[in-house]
């Protein structure tokens, strides 16, 4: 949490996604009360007759300062809240407003405790991170559209018995889809691609859509496929909150499986090398798979005509690219 | 000076930007400094190292590859200073645009005079202008403080109030800041840069220090219509360094490396061309532009005045979707020299965006990139322009006569040919009169404007040693004619006493193919009263001229360059004057 609030869960224990792990005034509002100005009177003698002290908790109407004057003029708690600095004639005060309840999102064990802010929670279990969310997160069934997600998502593919689910699919290049889905209503949404025309409509959606690996029409990168259709009917945490690499915010699935044995950790930072199983990022062959089968040691000139380090990488049925070591990324598996 | 008088000290000078880290190597060579290696590594700043001191290892030891001298070791970390084995550097500095803009909001009375001028402050660093309060907004206390305490911003600029001016407007917003500063937790409570009404310092050091982290500049209006930025610029830039250190992972160590020699990039940029205006024609001014993945800076400098501008979200990788938030897709797609379909041209700018290091593999890949940074640039010099006349012009919407402009920047210098660099600048900065194009290849500009602080010889003896490639003497005279009417005569007379002689028609591109280095001798006389910078519309004049790497280049286009309403017979055009730049490549 950004502000401080309750952190009530504790130390190893077991959450489930719903379960609350912190409360706090998320955006608490103020009120300036000019004291001074309501009763009428110096700075000083506001003061003097002030009534309440920094920390005082108040219930709506109840006297701040007064009274005074002939016709015993008071100044009352326009709402219920708290008395947070007082002086110079001036009461600053926080009016109560609901708690923000932060949810935990995925199964897993609570590892470590932030005093006041949160808690880190370890989950077994698959993470795919994506590069584009529309700001929403929910948890729920996870339900692909077909075992076959290399292919564009129709109205017609979206029927009632998707109600409730988090959807699956290729890529999305008609914003109506986005709408007829959320009439249904489906609860979330993961696309491997989708079209940037598409995106003022999903910027607006109410469910949250989590598109993996770009923009385009492109079908959904093979590895994330396989996973995300191997644990179909399983319930996933979807964040799809908005990409911003520099705070660490991916928009991500989690897939906990608590069950699984403990998995190594991934490695932070590994160079590039022959062998590596790597995903083309960006350009033509992009989210193709693929293998490096040998690094140049040279500078390679590329089609466009740019002069950049370059792996040669199989990829598909056996085709072979060169592609520059900037567009491919390391697969952690 | 030669550099055996003084004491020599090697020097690195590493660059963290938003994709790429980059070190530089300097040192003592035949009595003089200069640029000996360059290496890079991808920036680490991001997810999931979060600590640029991994990217920044990696390009060291890059460079110790290069150079084949030991810069660190496993045990010691960095050798700082070199040791009698030559062994290690004596100094080095840092600059850095990495990470998401410092968030700002601009307290001022008046909108378009102190909220102005708190604006072009915070222009001159990698800032995000959230909001801004000032006496005409019409809120009351409580919507300032709800405002501050829900925006919670890096930074707050105050401007306002020429000194002995108006004060106690100004003393009732800034009671609104002091309280919602007080109810942020300590960690969250923003930088506070005072610049106003200089009587006010003492009021505001009474009410602000206790419960802000308060920093006071000279006022940047001290007088009505005078504005003085540069002063609080260094403010600024210590600001910066603050909330990059409690932002970003490994900065601490970057600072112990530099002892803390570490500025924005954008700030280093702007010193070293402020320093290259001294060398060169005060007169005349400098410009640098960096047209960098998120960010691009204009960096200006003329008879000892300083013009700086960051447009974050405004550049050819991570800042790429801000051209296209800035423009319509039209005028990104006008720079192409081909069609190529809306929709993959969108695609591609947000693909780009998402995987900002990436590279164009393919020639329309490449296109679309370039047609961005020419965009990019267009806005960013539009933008400012209006701060470059510092005389009335009857040209006051195009670029004033600057000599020379240099570029840096991935785009510029990994662009296939050397024309498609000097196409994206020339398209970009829109010059007028007689100038030079030069790019900055090695990307040192920021480097040595780190540098120049603490050794100022190096700086000196760098930019001495012909480290920019000059791309072209640009001649561009600026008038109203039909295309294809002769606007300009031109006699070339060589050093060895050849002679010719051209006349040139409006709406076009013409290269006299004079070699890279070759000096000559122009006699310019335009016609029909078009102005070449000889002193006014319709003045002939002699200049003497350098060839660059494409010769010289007339440029009779127009200005601002105008556009078809039909797309083909841009694209058509873009075709012809490409070819015609790479004709002479």
């Amino acid at each position: 949490m950004p502000i401080e609030g309750h952190v009530i869960v504790r130390r190893m224990q077991k959450v489930t996604p719903t379960d609350v792990i912190v409360v706090a005034p998320l955006n608490p509002k103020y009120i300036l009360l000019e004291i001074a100005h309501g009763l009428n009177v110096t700075s000083a003698r506001a003061d003097e007759l002030l009534q309440r002290r920094a920390g005082d908790e108040l219930a709506k109407g109840d006297i701040i300062a007064g009274p005074v004057g002939l016709f015993q003029r008071v100044i009352r708690a326009p709402h219920s809240g708290l008395v947070r600095i007082v002086g110079e004639g001036k009461v600053l005060f926080e009016i109560s407003s609901p708690l923000f309840e932060l949810q935990a999102g995925m199964e897993g064990t609570i590892t470590n405790i932030i005093p006041e802010r949160g808690a880190i929670i370890e989950t077994r279990g698959a993470l795919i991170q994506g590069v584009w969310g529309n700001g929403n997160i929910t948890y729920g069934v996870m339900q692909p559209v077909s075992n076959n997600l290399n292919q564009e998502l129709l109205a017609e593919q979206i029927n009632i018995g998707f109600r409730g689910a988090i959807l699956a699919a290729g890529y999305c290049s008609n914003p109506n889809v986005l709408e007829i889905a959320a009439t249904i209503p489906i609860k979330g949404l993961v696309l491997g691609s989708i079209s940037s025309d598409v995106l003022p409509t999903a910027k607006s959606m109410n469910y949250p859509i989590l598109v993996i690996d770009g923009f385009g029409t492109k079908p959904m990168n093979t590895a994330a496929e396989e996973i995300l259709v191997a644990n179909k009917d399983r319930n996933v945490a979807l964040n799809a909150q908005v990409y911003d690499p520099f705070s660490g915010k991916y928009p991500e699935i989690i897939i906990s499986q608590p069950n699984q044995p403990e998995p190594n950790l991934p490695i932070e930072s590994e160079p590039l090398t022959s062998g590596k199983r790597v995903i083309i990022v960006n350009g033509s062959q992009s989210p193709q798979i693929g293998t490096i089968d040998l690094i140049h040691s040279r500078k390679k000139i590329l089609s466009s005509g740019i002069k950049a380090r370059a792996a040669e990488v199989t990829y598909g049925n056996e085709k072979r690219a060169t592609i520059p070591l900037s567009n491919v990324e390391i697969l952690k598996e | 000076m030669d550099t055996t008088t003084v004491s020599a000290k090697s020097l690195i000078t590493l660059d963290i930007g938003n994709t790429i880290t980059r070190a530089l190597f300097f040192d003592v060579v035949s009595g003089r400094y200069r640029f000996l290696a360059s290496a890079s590594a991808p920036t680490t700043a991001a997810a999931p190292l979060f600590d640029v001191t991994e990217g920044a290892w990696r390009a060291i030891e890059e460079l110790q590859n290069i150079t084949s001298r030991t810069f660190f070791s496993e045990k010691e970390g960095m050798i700082i200073p070199s040791t009698q084995d030559n062994q290690g550097v004596d100094v080095m500095v840092a600059t850095m645009s990495a990470g998401n803009p410092i968030s700002v909001v601009t307290v001022g009375l008046l909108d378009n005079v102190s909220l102005l001028n708190a604006r072009h402050l915070a222009q001159t660093t990698y800032a995000d202008v959230i909001a801004k309060i000032s006496l005409n907004d019409q809120l009351t206390s409580t919507e300032r403080i709800n405002l501050l305490t829900e925006k919670r911003p890096d930074l707050i600029i105050i401007a306002g109030g020429t000194d002995k001016g108006a004060s106690k407007a100004l003393l009732s917003i800034i009671e609104s800041i002091g309280l919602s500063s007080f109810l942020l937790d300590d960690g969250l409570r923003p930088h506070i840069l005072y610049t106003g009404n200089e009587e006010l310092q003492e009021e505001m050091k009474k009410g602000l220090a206790k419960i802000s982290k308060l920093h006071i500049a000279p006022n940047i209006l001290p007088v009505l219509g005078k504005e003085n930025i540069y002063p609080a610029q260094n403010e600024l830039n210590e600001i910066y360094k603050d909330v990059r250190k409690r932002q970003t992972g490994g900065i601490r160590e970057v600072l112990s490396w530099t002892e803390g020699n570490f500025t924005s990039t954008a700030s280093a940029l702007g010193r070293v061309i402020r320093f290259l205006s001294e060398k060169y024609e005060p007169e005349k001014g400098v410009m640098g532009v960096d047209i960098g993945s998120y960010a691009t800076v204009l960096a200006a400098a003329s008879s000892g005045e300083e013009t700086l501008r960051v447009f974050p979200n405004l550049g050819v990788g991570a800042g790429s979707t801000g051209v296209l938030e800035n423009s319509s897709l039209e005028e990104i797609t006008r720079w192409l020299p081909f069609h190529i379909p809306e929709q993959d041209v969108r695609d591609y700018i947000n693909n780009k965006s998402a995987y900002p290091s990436s590279l164009p593999t393919e020639s329309d890949q490449l296109e679309i990139e370039i047609a961005l940074a020419k965009q990019a640039l267009r806005i960013a010099v539009e933008k400012t322009i209006p701060s470059l006349h510092k005389r009335p012009s009857a040209f006051r919407s195009l670029m004033p006569p600057i000599e020379p402009f240099i570029g840096s920047g991935r785009i510029l210098t990994n662009a296939p040919t050397r024309a498609q660099s000097l196409s994206i600048l020339l398209d970009g900065l829109q010059p007028t009169g007689v100038t030079t194009l030069a790019l900055d290849q090695n990307g040192i500009l920021p480097g040595l404007g780190a540098a120049s602080e603490i050794n100022p010889l190096l700086t000196v003896q760098v930019i001495e040693s012909n480290t920019f490639l000059n791309l072209g003497t640009i001649i561009a005279p600026i008038g109203y004619a039909r295309p294809g009417t002769p606007i300009l005569r031109i006699r070339v007379n060589r050093e060895d006493g050849r002679t010719f002689t051209r006349e040139i028609k409006s709406g076009s591109l013409t290269i006299l193919p004079i070699e890279l280095g070759e000096k000559v001798s122009l006699h310019l006389r335009p016609l029909h009263r078009f102005d070449v910078g000889m002193g006014g519309p319709g003045k002939s004049g002699k200049v003497n001229a350098v060839g660059g790497s494409l010769g010289i280049i007339i440029d009779t286009r127009g200005r601002p360059l105008p556009f078809s309403l039909d797309p083909e017979k841009n694209w058509k055009r873009n075709d012809t004057w490409i070819k015609t730049l790479l004709k002479y490549e």
